[in-house]
């Protein structure tokens, strides 16, 4: 058994005889230092979804699941098609991908993770720090060098975050794919 | 309908009094069979003195108070819905009871009162068990996307109607002629010092009236240790301190409607003071990492919206330093400035709250709609 807290997106865990696949959790610290877990599950059955909330320690009984390294191979408009070392590919609605696709693009190389379950693919993650480059953001205003002060850069695939206002059109940055937060700057990734 | 509520006393007297107050109000207000399992019955005491702290169980204005000791007794029927307070933990017993019922029970965890948008967010959802019975998490809260507060139907025409002058004379307080009647109930606090000077120094008397709890030391301390007993006063400069037995629900509900302004403190004072449409000050439940500031500026940024600028700022300026961020001698006397707009404001606060649906109320559709 795991506490509700210590369940990762991504993971299924067995609710009431069900298999329910975390595809998100936000982790709120509640009154008198106690927290509870808000969740978004799709049950692997019936493909039904609900959001969901428990105390942070709560029980729940994780599924072990099946994993496998995978890279993008191609997105087309909904489906997003990855290839293990073995040249199988598999293919992922772009709901079932809800976590990870402010970070997905055409041409990534990330070596990913894909997550079955009972053989069925069900999910992919992505490594927890990602390079991606920022195509817009405004220029700085006051010349920050600290890292401390942000404002909003807009990735290849349109995702917007936050990043050190000393970037500029064209870096490259580096991303925690677990909160979406930037983490610096950094060199373009080699071909 | 039989409703079960678990109150475990974690530290002073938030858990026990939203509990009891909702307790009665499900009695009186929606003739439901309320059983209250509260682990220490001294707290309850405090707030309800016919309470008897030895008994088992007793009947407490129409609610079956039960003491919730370690063992839990054998045999105890599983009630229609069942709320654990504050996440509480249930009796296991109880527990396994509840997914054995031959009828469907409700499981609420009626959570804390926070000003947070995430609270909209997550206030009903459920949260699937083990055991197979439906439970859910319950939020109180400012908007009509939340379970809303506690309320008894009649309570803003109490107020209304509310006379102060015998009630003051109960409790042996007679403010000087102008003096502003203040109330204080707060956890220990460092900026109460600085408060005390600049009421001290005033150009208008102050008459500070204090129940007993927390504060009190911290009072004896800026009085250079003297010790005080419930109703003596000491006078400093144009401050009064006068030391109030610690009063029951309803007095100090009396006590709140009684005062030009109230310093409170947690969860249910806060919401009386709400209640009481008196300009107010909030000394928020102090959590680790200093969440609770978070949640502090949640509330005033609600509390604030539609104020003039520099009258939000006074206000949030002194709450601030109240909790520890800032000046509060100064904080005070930039509140001051806006006195009128502050005493109008706190009336249309409690006029917009009580458009909403009471808590109670809340508590009982949600389960009318879940059968």
């Amino acid at each position: 058994m795991k506490t509700a807290q210590e369940m990762r997106v991504n993971s299924v865990a067995l609710i009431d005889g069900q298999p329910w696949l975390i595809q998100k959790a936000e982790f709120t610290k509640s009154g008198r230092n106690s927290a509870i877990v808000k969740m978004k599950l799709k049950n692997l059955l019936n493909g039904s979804k609900t959001e969901t909330v428990y105390k942070a320690d709560d029980k729940m009984e994780p599924v072990i699941l099946e994993r496998k390294e995978v890279t993008l191979s191609y997105i087309n408009g909904e489906d997003y098609v990855f290839m293990d070392p073995e040249y199988n590919s598999y293919e992922l609605r772009a709901e079932d991908l809800e976590s990870v696709l402010p970070f997905i693009e055409e041409g990534m190389t990330d070596v990913c993770e894909a997550v079955f379950f009972e053989g069925k693919v069900i999910s992919v993650d992505l490594p927890t720090t990602i390079v991606r480059q920022v195509v817009y953001t405004e220029n700085a205003a006051r010349g920050d060098t600290s890292g401390k002060v942000m404002k909003p850069g807009k990735l290849r695939n349109g995702t917007e975050i936050k990043v050190a206002e000393f970037v500029e059109i064209d870096d490259w940055i580096e991303i925690d794919t677990r909160d979406g937060s930037y983490k610096g700057r950094t060199q373009a990734p080699q071909a | 309908m039989h409703w079960d509520i678990f109150c475990r006393v974690v530290d002073n007297y938030g858990d026990i009094g939203v509990t009891w107050r909702l307790a009665r109000q499900l009695v009186a207000e929606h003739g439901l069979r309320v059983r209250l399992w509260v682990d220490e019955l001294a707290a309850l005491a405090r707030l309800c003195p016919e309470t008897d702290a030895q008994a088992a169980r007793q009947m407490l204005c129409g609610v079956d108070v039960c003491h919730w000791s370690p063992l839990w007794p054998g045999g105890v029927a599983v009630a229609d819905l069942v709320i654990e307070a504050f996440a509480c933990e249930l009796p296991e017993a109880y527990v396994t009871a509840m997914g054995q019922r031959a009828q469907p029970v409700l499981w609420l965890n009626l959570e804390y009162l926070s000003g947070e948008a995430w609270v909209e967010g997550c206030h009903a959802l459920p949260s699937p068990q083990a055991n197979g019975v439906a439970k859910f998490f319950f939020f109180p809260g400012f908007t009509p996307a939340t379970g809303g507060l506690l309320r008894e139907t009649d309570l803003l025409a109490r107020r209304q109607a509310w006379q102060a002058g015998e009630f003051l004379q109960r409790l042996g307080v007679q403010p000087a002629l102008g003096a502003r009647l203040i109330s204080l109930f707060a956890y220990e606090n460092a900026a109460l010092p600085a408060w005390l000077e600049a009421l001290a120094q005033a150009p208008q008397p102050s008459h500070l009236l204090a129940p007993e709890g927390r504060i009190l030391g911290d009072v004896q301390g800026w009085l250079g240790g003297q010790t005080l007993l419930p109703g003596e006063c000491r006078q400093v400069g144009q401050l009064r301190i006068q030391l109030l037995p610690f009063l029951a629900q309803d007095d100090y509900d009396r006590l709140l409607w009684s005062c030009d302004f109230n310093a409170v403190r947690g969860e249910d004072s806060f919401v009386r003071a709400q209640w009481a449409a008196r300009p107010m000050l909030w000394h928020i439940y102090p959590q680790a990492e200093d969440v609770h500031l978070d949640k502090l500026e949640a509330f005033l940024d609600r509390y604030v919206a539609h104020l003039p600028v520099v009258q939000a700022e006074s206000l949030r300026n002194m709450w601030l330093a109240w909790n520890g961020r800032g000046d509060m001698r100064q904080a005070w006397e930039d509140y001051l400035r806006y006195w009128p707009a502050h005493r109008q404001h706190a009336l249309d606060w409690a006029a917009q709250l009580a458009r909403q649906d009471d808590l109670a109320a809340a508590l009982v559709q949600f389960y009318r709609n879940w059968l």
